[in-house]
């Protein structure tokens, strides 16, 4: 009887004291979900959140990536770690717009603050969840559009080009091929052919040789990253082309030499270093009291050139 | 007596093979080499630029790094093994060679010397822990090669800290894209190795009891031979050759990532079903290896000259690897080889 009536006394004590403690010590924890951390993008952007946690150092900063672009699972599980270990925020790169929604209703329920960022969810799925959440995140078609307008600035009209694509049913894939589609339209060119080479520069490599073979009055090239890019200046380089203009996107440093010697033309630059880190931002607002966020809240994207190229 | 029966059939298939062109192994090929030039009649009719000397030497630099993982992959699967590690040892060997091509100070050839040896040395380690580990414990190397294939992958990341290696050597770089006779160095390169697994496999001892194991394993252990040293070996020799392969990627495309080589493996393995070796081992030669990665480099340019979708390729490649299974099975009936 006495040992009960301690135990509960302790109980209460620790039950009232912890989230005192949390309050008081601890400062706000965001979980941040990201994609794959194996390629120099996510890295980078990665790194930039670190740097940025320890900079501001009025927040802890927990981060997990997943094993590959498609693994959405390892991201699922993450986000249900991050509810149960109860974070205050959730800033997430989903990895598929439309499965994550579910997972994502379930933290904001559990009074989480959810940011989304680098690829937006689907509507129509954040409408049929009946969540709001707002996106913070570069424009991809609107990035993809900048530098295939400087392609067509370059060609002129009625050049003919033909279009490298991500992974078929990837948001941002879709998204860079709208884009490029737009200042084709915009720049009155003429679209040979479109393929995917699935992000990889092996390939791309291939497929654009292929291509070339087919139509080897190519005036340009639209590569949806910048490692499908570095394949197809490869393939040039071999089949021995000098006339031909490639345009990218990322700015990976890999490309900088590239851009020097004029060999490719432009490139994108969305700041992904950042990206994390304005979401970051944006998700401490609210949880220090800020206003809901809604909508889209653009982040800065920049065309590199020969000119710009660090 | 049962056992030792076994044996005796064991040798006369491999006297048999042995020889290297027996009428009905000489048969087998040759089905598949049939089929591979009807692809081409078929590409050269109905497109324009198929049978263009551009193109052709195209599709060589393309199948030269499939060719090469392929044919480390015909030893391993006529032993009955199977090797799904090949593409992230790919990467793994081509970051350790990508690091030591970027060490300053070095002349071109001290660097691609000492680049090839570490990148070999890379695939001959994970290769030889590979067939040791499977060997030692009794273990599918389907299970084991599964293990490497994360291992190779995080030592990859590992190692470059997940960045990307660029700005090699460039006349190294220049040697990628190197013709001789409009015929692609690389692929030269592969069809070396292809000669000399060739003679290995049907002109040696060694090549005859890989032959054996796949057939009868306990029938070559019955007949004193160290299985742990021809499994061990398969797989090495498949490392060395990815090893190999990184090389040609590096010079192909001046980059090393960790994140290349995806799914190589699958196309790997297709390649050496589709050239009619058996996946149960025992069956199969590096000559069909060779017809196999020839197909499907024709049909993956093909079809786009052809005008198909993304798409459509990828489901008639998936039908073309079910179709060279269905007809192996009545190859095997018809010819029991």
């Amino acid at each position: 009887m006495k040992f009960s009536r301690f135990a509960s006394i302790v109980a209460l004590t620790v039950a009232t004291a912890l989230p005192t403690i949390a309050v008081a010590a601890d400062k706000p924890v965001v979980g941040l979900v990201m994609k794959s951390l194996a390629n120099d993008f996510f890295k980078n952007m990665l790194e930039g959140a670190e740097a940025h946690a320890k900079k501001r150092g009025d927040y802890e900063l927990k981060a997990i990536g997943m094993q590959n672009e498609t693994d959405f699972e390892s991201q699922l599980n993450g986000v249900e770690n991050f509810i149960t270990q109860g974070v205050d925020a959730i800033v997430i790169a989903p990895a598929d717009s439309r499965a994550m929604v579910a997972p994502l209703k379930k933290a904001m329920d559990a009074g989480i603050v959810v940011v989304n960022f680098d690829v937006s969810l689907d509507e129509q799925a954040k409408k049929d969840a009946g969540i709001d959440l707002a996106f913070v995140g570069p424009d991809n078609r609107g990035g993809a559009k900048m530098v295939g307008d400087a392609l067509a600035k370059d060609l002129g009209a009625g050049a003919k080009v033909v279009i490298l694509e991500g992974n078929p049913g990837a948001d941002n894939a879709a998204q860079r091929k709208l884009g490029f589609e737009d200042a084709i339209a915009a720049g009155k060119l003429d679209l040979l052919d479109s393929r995917t080479a699935h992000w990889e520069t092996e390939e791309a490599n291939a497929v654009f040789s292929t291509m070339l073979t087919a139509h080897p009055d190519i005036q340009g090239v639209l590569a949806a990253n910048d490692s499908m890019a570095i394949g197809v200046v490869k393939a040039l380089d071999a089949a021995g082309r000098n006339d031909i203009k490639v345009v990218g996107f990322d700015n990976v440093p890999a490309v900088a030499p590239m851009l020097k010697d004029g060999k490719l033309l432009a490139t994108v630059d969305q700041f992904g270093s950042q990206m994390a880190a304005n979401a970051i931002d944006k998700a401490l607002e609210v949880v220090a009291g800020g206003p809901k966020l809604e909508g889209w809240v653009k982040t800065d994207i920049e065309l590199v050139t020969k000119d710009n190229v660090k | 007596m049962q056992a030792l029966e076994k044996t005796q059939v064991t040798e006369t298939d491999d006297t048999r093979r042995l020889a290297g062109w027996s009428p009905k192994v000489l048969l087998r090929d040759a089905g598949i080499g049939l089929a591979l030039l009807l692809l081409i009649v078929f590409f050269s009719v109905s497109t324009e630029h198929f049978l263009t000397p551009n193109n052709i030497s195209n599709i060589l630099t393309q199948i030269t790094i499939n060719l090469i993982l392929a044919v480390g992959m015909t030893f391993v699967i006529l032993i009955g093994g199977i090797d799904l590690s090949v593409g992230s040892m790919l990467a793994f060997c081509a970051v350790v060679g990508g690091t030591v091509l970027t060490i300053p100070d070095l002349s071109v050839f001290q660097a691609v010397a000492l680049a090839t040896l570490a990148a070999i040395g890379t695939g001959v380690v994970c290769g030889f822990l590979n067939g040791w580990i499977s060997a030692f414990w009794g273990l599918p190397s389907f299970i084991v090669t599964l293990g490497m294939l994360n291992i190779a992958r995080g030592a990859a990341l590992q190692v470059t800290d997940a960045r990307t290696i660029y700005s090699f050597p460039p006349s190294f770089n220049a040697f990628g894209s190197q013709m001789i006779f409009g015929v692609p160095v690389v692929f030269l390169i592969a069809l070396v190795l292809v000669a000399i697994a060739w003679f290995v496999l049907s002109k040696t001892v060694f090549g005859r009891l890989l032959y054996g194991i796949g057939n009868n394993e306990e029938a070559v252990r019955l007949a004193g031979h160290s299985l742990m040293f021809y499994k061990v070996a398969a797989f090495t020799i498949a490392g060395a050759l990815v090893g190999i392969a990184a090389m040609v990627y590096m010079a192909r495309l001046n980059i090393a990532s960790p994140i290349i080589g995806i799914g190589f493996e699958l196309n790997a393995i297709a390649a050496v079903i589709i050239g009619g070796t058996s996946l149960n081992g025992g069956r199969g030669t590096v000559i069909g290896t060779l017809l196999g990665a020839c197909i499907t480099g024709v049909l993956a340019n093909g079809l786009i000259l052809f005008g198909l979708s993304d798409f459509m390729r990828q489901m008639i490649t998936g039908v073309v690897i079910i179709l060279a299974v269905i007809i192996d099975k009545y190859r095997e009936r018809l010819t029991g080889v």
